[in-house]
């Protein structure tokens, strides 16, 4: 009896993993298809917003983030939304989640310095697909983004998903 | 270890694969960008932290050669007798969705980030006009200014080439302006 309880522990925390990690593909995956639509649908406003950045003064490099970027994020929201390579694809999103977030921080502070309003008064459309946020709340939002995001990368088993992992799992 | 080097691979080949396909549907969506063009010639980017007074407006005008119109200028401009003769022309720099909404009377609209649908019938109205003022939205707007670049460009005399900084905005507020197509007849008038 005793063995049977200890036995069932680890197996309903995998199984809350299980769906935790669902839920983690879900909200990632949807949010990244709307932010990507909502920049495809108006992609020259998204360029004049990645312009403010001044990440760039090549207009090849600018115009190739333009208008790939909408794009990729759409293609990284369906595969988690359907559970395709989701490993790769949550490193993925680890990979712009974190840029996005320094560069939006790096405005902020420069709007700050330049205004001298307070910071979490700050507001600005960032250019991430849901128009003028503030600031504070933009910046823990995409930190528990990239935190979800960090940990799909490592949760193995995945419900409702047509394709895990592009290669074979060893255990 | 080797996990994580097999999570790296799968997301370069997910990088390469997502790439390639973006760039297929920025291709081959209506909206799409072109990647070649530059949309913002000669000049610097734009400035983190702009304060977008007259005074820099006037500053960044001056650097691309351009000059300013104010708000009473053009209302003059509007109510003289020019206007009608078609040697004032108003040129209305935004999107469809913009000038339908609302925009000067008989204004030509010139989306100068999709020139080619509209230079073609603005280039005829701009060249015969002796004075052509150019607008946005006002504000942080720069649409305007690179509007008035593309018509010297093609060969407008710059001298002729006026940049209304309030834009559409301080207009509205001010003169009656028209909603829909140009020449609708659906004149509204002004805000206050």
């Amino acid at each position: 009896m005793i063995t049977t309880a200890t036995q069932a522990i680890p197996a309903t925390r995998h199984r809350l993993g299980d769906i935790a990690a669902l839920a983690a593909r879900w909200v990632l995956g949807v949010l990244f298809i709307y932010m990507g639509l909502s920049k495809v649908l108006h992609p020259v406003e998204f360029l004049k917003l990645v312009r403010q950045y001044n990440v760039t003064d090549q207009h090849l490099l600018l115009n190739l983030i333009s208008a790939g970027l909408p794009w990729f994020e759409i293609f990284c929201g369906l595969l988690l939304v359907l559970g395709i390579a989701v490993r790769g694809a949550a490193l993925l999103l680890v990979a712009m989640l974190i840029p996005f977030t320094a560069l939006i921080l790096q405005r902020a502070l420069g709007i700050h310095e330049a205004q001298r309003i307070a910071f979490c008064a700050i507001k600005f459309d960032c250019g991430c697909g849901a128009g003028e946020v503030l600031i504070c709340r933009k910046l823990i939002e995409n930190t528990l983004l990239t935190i979800a995001a960090a940990w799909l990368m490592f949760w193995r088993q995945h419900l409702l998903a047509l394709r895990p992992g592009l290669f074979p799992q060893r255990p | 270890m080797r996990h994580l080097k097999a999570v790296v691979l799968e997301a370069i080949i997910l990088a390469i694969a997502g790439l390639l396909l973006a760039l297929a549907a920025n291709a081959l969506s209506p909206r799409g960008l072109r990647l070649a063009r530059d949309y913002f010639p000669g000049g610097p980017s734009a400035p983190i932290n702009a304060t977008h007074s007259t005074d820099s407006l006037v500053l960044r005008l001056q650097q691309h050669g351009l000059k300013l119109a104010l708000s009473n200028e053009v209302a003059q401009l509007f109510r003289g007798p020019g206007y009608e003769q078609g040697l004032i022309v108003f040129v209305d720099a935004r999107n469809d969705s913009a000038y339908q909404s609302g925009h000067v009377p008989g204004a030509w609209q010139l989306d100068r980030y999709r020139p080619e649908n509209y230079l073609p019938t603005v280039f005829p109205a701009c060249s015969v006009a002796q004075k052509i003022i150019v607008y946005c939205t006002g504000g942080s707007c720069e649409d305007s200014e690179f509007a008035a670049m593309m018509l010297r460009d093609a060969g407008i005399p710059n001298e002729n080439i006026v940049v209304y900084g309030g834009g559409i905005t301080e207009w509205t507020n001010a003169l009656p302006f028209e909603v829909g197509a140009r020449g609708s007849g659906q004149i509204i008038e002004p805000k206050r």
